[in-house]
């Protein structure tokens, strides 16, 4: 095992745990100074179903995930099974005995067809399908196995009255972080920063540390020795609470939402965070308290309806949601497009169609985003790769949505918002807010959609102005007309709000491009595989094999221009999505004629690793036109 | 000068149209009520009805079928300060927009509602709106109506509406004070506003109206308005407004049915948790500073968020 390159998994029960298993150990490696970077995996279920937490620590900035892992920590008897080629010679298993006789079959929570497919593994293998025989397989190919058990080593520790099932996570984490070497005292930082105010929660658990531990130490199996690096302050945040962040940085004050996975957590973290106290200047110890009204809607329709509306009264306005409620917002979508209002609306994607995979990840709904609503409008769609990202496009979303007086998508992903994010403080004097361009006379008569230039009228707000808007063409005061003229001229001025859009937005923001700026072979891909992609750029590179990668950031108005550019001299170019119709190389068909002429696709669901694009992008590579990722559990 | 309430358009209503009645009864209500005009929101959805606020030169909303009223709360959550108004046909508020309906009872946030109830889906040529009972046959119908009419009275108090009323069209003296008296009302109100359809509906025409209406303040012993924050007075008001409101037919009442302003707004239960919220709206809040800079900070404001040692 590589002392500072770990992959390590824990997988037990829904409602087991894992989440704050996760926590501590993500936290725990922060507080000895290690970056690290992990996903939870669930089920559309509240309890009982199976669940993991994926997590790759490293001295450096950690940008995705890898098999196989080094470790597995299996919590029940479930996964043991689901998990048995997610390692490989040389990793560990920690497992609890007390489910060594657990068959297959009797894994009720499985679901049949997975039942099945491994059933099939089993006899193929010639092993029982039972945890102790598995674990016999497991090292007979050189893993190594360290039965625990866990409701011995709890009730030993805290007695008979405590439940062993509550401690089994905190067990399982502090077991591995044992083995790997992280010093007792730190995950016992872990814990406390997790568990924080319940004081007995964190004094049983800490107990639970020490038992760990010593049983580590009992057995001899510390496999590592980690050397604790410098503390400093971090943020730890899914992208949820990134984006999040990013509004209220940004200035979010009305945010409106009907749940869905996984775009609920955003607005519920929110609305822990809605009242708070402000400097209003530099040097001013003058603090001001505030707040963000956050309102739970009674649908999507209605969520983005008040988005749409609270947005013209001068707040800064914003709606979150998934695939099934985007395609509720369809019609108001267009009517902001129509009025040319500022409103940001957070697309969290997840497996569709329909309700789909409610909890695992997609990007497939790039192509809906960018043609929602009936009729031409226009619209910015911009897609973030990372928690940082996230943060500083939640701004640019309000920045562009006053700027350019539009509805803008911000697209994020299942893999996104579920991810724990290790990050720096944003300082808000990097948070630049730029807002609308507000009428210069109060005498004249107000003319919401007064032709310009450019095609951007001075914003006017109920409250201040009087003013009409109708979802029906209208004149520069906002009443209806069918008259011909004046719909051409306002479908002109509409659109042409792109144009200067698509001036003034800088290249960054439109697109970045990675790694060797000339080679012949081009990935082009967006959103959350930008890690993965990354670090498997950096394994070829390694072989002599030279890449570029264009990232892309901003889907409307398509940088065309810049995107070919960006491909030029490319002799393949291979895109990489989670999506069955390569959504984004038809994009980029459609906006510069370029023909994407390799594909590395995704599905299943689950997220994209660093192993599996360096094995695609090989197969690309010797021949293959198309390659479906299919790895994850 | 006396601010115009009447904006220069043409109003292209058919002639002898309900709605007129209705328009001039909120432009008069509005000047009486003489807040700023800046400070009127007309909000309204998609129907004949709906073009309302394009006719009263103050801020208008017009937006989509069935949707006044989640446009409306958000105006008004934005900015407290603004005295909101939605105009929806009976198709608009109580089919497509009938979930909101019901939630904004629940959420009694302070804004009037005016539910022009004309039977029919005038703009689409007279198909049978959720007022119109079974068996009718107006002469848009090609045959009676095979669907049970809902009463908009008793549904609005059965999820919560604390101003409940009903005006005529035709009497537009009594509408405009009802109107008035609902914008005054804390609280969301809805008036039930009788509305003659002469092109579709030839049921309930105005003579049909005419002999029937009669007035609930003219009963010297109603009186709808929850007096003591008492479940057993509320449970009272209550149980009358809906024994009022099952009356149809010969007799039609009109008027006040029920007010409670014992319960607090939904704006009032935003300020519980953000004291300021009326005098720091988020339609005015500052948000950056001088230098262009956030005002907000990450360290304050999400400092649970920090690994600490
Ligand atoms: C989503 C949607 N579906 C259908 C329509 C077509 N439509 C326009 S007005 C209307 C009905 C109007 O009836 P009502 O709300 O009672 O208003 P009225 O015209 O009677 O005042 C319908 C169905 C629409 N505009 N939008
Ligand atoms: S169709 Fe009916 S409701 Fe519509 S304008 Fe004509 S009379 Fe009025
Ligand atoms: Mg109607």
């Amino acid at each position: 095992m590589s002392k500072t390159d770990i992959d390590l998994i824990i997988g037990g029960p829904q409602g087991g745990g894992i989440d704050s298993a996760a926590q501590v150990v993500i936290r725990s490696f922060t507080i000895a100074g290690f970056e690290s970077y992990g996903l939870r995996e669930y089920h559309s279920n509240i309890k009982g179903r199976h669940s993991y937490f994926h997590v790759r620590i490293k001295e450096e900035p950690v940008r995705s995930l890898r098999y196989p892992i080094d470790m597995l920590v299996c919590l029940d008897g479930e996964t043991p099974f689901v998990h048995m080629d997610d390692v490989t010679e040389g990793s560990i298993i920690v497992y609890d005995s007390d489910f060594e006789n657990t068959k297959l079959e009797q894994v009720v929570t499985m679901e049949p067809e997975t039942q099945k497919h491994l059933r099939e593994k089993f006899q193929s293998l010639k092993v029982e399908p039972v945890v102790k025989n598995l674990m016999e397989y497991q090292k007979s190919r050189g893993v190594k196995v360290v039965p625990v058990s866990f409701r011995k080593l709890i009730t030993d520790t805290l007695g008979q009255n405590k439940p062993p099932a509550r401690y089994s996570n905190t067990l399982g984490a502090s077991i591995s972080m044992a083995m790997l070497g992280l010093p007792a005292d730190i995950t016992k930082s872990g814990i406390a920063s997790v568990f924080g105010r319940k004081k007995e929660v964190v004094e049983d658990n800490e107990k639970i540390v020490d038992a760990a531990y010593k049983y580590v130490d009992s057995l001899g199996i510390k496999v590592n020795k980690l050397n604790v690096r410098e503390y400093r302050e971090r943020f730890m945040v899914t992208g949820n609470e990134a984006v999040g962040i990013g509004k209220v940085l940004g200035g979010l004050k009305f945010q409106t939402y009907y749940p869905i996975t996984p775009a609920a957590d955003e607005s519920f973290f929110l609305e822990g965070h809605d009242y708070f106290e402000e400097a209003i200047e530099n040097q001013n110890e003058q603090l001001r308290k505030t707040g963000v009204v956050i309102v739970q809607a009674e649908d999507e329709i209605s969520a983005i309806a008040m988005a749409i509306s609270g947005a013209m009264t001068g707040a800064r306005t914003a709606t979150a949601t998934s695939g099934p409620g985007f395609s509720l917002m369809a019609e108001a979508l267009g009517y902001a497009g129509i009025n040319e209002i500022p409103v940001v609306l957070t697309l969290y994607q997840r497996g569709g169609p329909s309700t789909g995979l409610p909890t695992r990840n997609s990007q497939a709904d790039l192509l809906f985003a960018l043609n929602a609503g009936h009729g031409d409008f226009p619209r910015i769609v911009i897609s973030s790769g990372d928690a940082e990202e996230a943060i500083f496009d939640a701004v640019k979303a309000f920045n562009y949505a006053e700027r350019y007086q539009m509805p803008v998508i911000h697209i994020m992903d299942k893999v996104l918002a579920n991810s724990f994010y290790v990050i720096d403080k944003v300082d808000s004097s990097k948070i630049k807010i730029q807002r609308w361009i507000l009428p210069t006379s109060d005498t004249d008569e107000y003319l919401r959609f007064k032709f310009t230039e450019t095609g951007i009228s001075p914003m006017g707000f109920f409250g201040k102005q009087i003013f009409w808007l109708t979802g029906d063409e209208h004149n520069e005061l906002g009443h209806i007309t069918e008259d011909p003229e004046t719909r051409d001229a306002m479908m002109e001025k509409r659109m042409k709000k792109l144009e200067i859009a698509s001036k003034e937005i800088p290249l960054e923001d439109k697109l970045l491009v990675f790694g060797d700026k000339g080679a012949e072979i081009a990935i082009v891909s967006w959103g959350s595989n930008k890690g993965p992609i990354l670090d498997a750029m950096e394994k070829l590179k390694a072989e002599g094999i030279k890449t570029r990668f264009v990232y892309l950031r901003l889907f409307s108005p398509f940088p065309s221009k810049e995107v070919a550019e960006a491909l030029k001299g490319a002799k393949i170019i291979i895109d990489i999505e989670n999506n069955y119709s390569a959504q984004a190389a038809l994009v980029i068909k459609e906006y510069t004629g370029i023909n994407v002429n390799k594909f590395i696709l995704k599905y299943n669901g689950r997220h994209v690793t660093e192993d599996e694009v360096y094995k695609s992008i090989k197969e690309v590579l010797n021949g293959k036109d198309k390659v479906v990722m299919t790895s994850g559990a | 000068m006396a601010h115009n309430f009447k904006t220069d358009l043409w109003v292209d209503w058919c002639p002898g149209c309900g709605d007129f009645g209705i328009l001039a009864a909120i432009q008069q209500a509005l000047a009486e009520y003489n807040a700023k005009p800046e400070n009127y929101v007309i909000v309204s959805g998609i129907g004949c009805s709906a073009k309302t606020p394009h006719y009263v030169n103050v801020s208008g909303i017009h937006t989509l079928h069935g949707r006044a009223i989640p446009f409306a709360t958000g105006i008004k959550l934005s900015n407290p300060n603004l005295t909101v108004i939605l105009d929806g046909g009976d198709g608009d508020l109580l089919s497509i927009g009938a979930g909101h309906f019901v939630a904004a009872g629940r959420r009694n946030v302070d804004f009037t509602i005016i539910l022009h109830n004309n039977g029919v889906y005038g703009l689409t040529k007279g198909q049978a709106s959720p007022t119109l009972p079974r068996g009718t046959k107006t002469k848009g119908l090609q045959r009676p109506n095979i669907y049970d009419s809902l009463n908009p009275i008793a549904l609005a108090l059965s999820v919560g509406y604390t101003f409940v009323a009903r005006a005529y069209a035709f009497n537009i003296r009594h509408a405009k004070d009802i109107i008035l008296r609902a914008i005054k009302h804390k609280g969301t109100a809805v008036i039930d506003l009788l509305q003659p359809c002469p092109t579709y509906n030839d049921i309930n025409t105005k003579e049909w109206y005419d002999q029937r209406i009669y007035y609930l303040d003219q009963d010297k012993e109603w009186d709808p308005i929850v007096r003591k924050p008492e479940e057993e007075e509320v449970e009272r008001k209550y149980l009358q407004a809906i024994n009022k409101s099952l009356e149809w037919g010969d007799k039609i009442p009109v008027g006040v049915f029920y007010q409670n302003e014992f319960v607090p707004t939904y704006e009032e239960r935003i300020k519980q948790n953000f004291p300021n919220y009326f005098e720091d709206p988020p339609a005015t809040s500052q948000i950056s500073k001088k230098d262009g800079s956030a005002v907000a900070d990450m360290e304050n404001i999400f400092k649970d968020k920090i690994v600490r040692k």
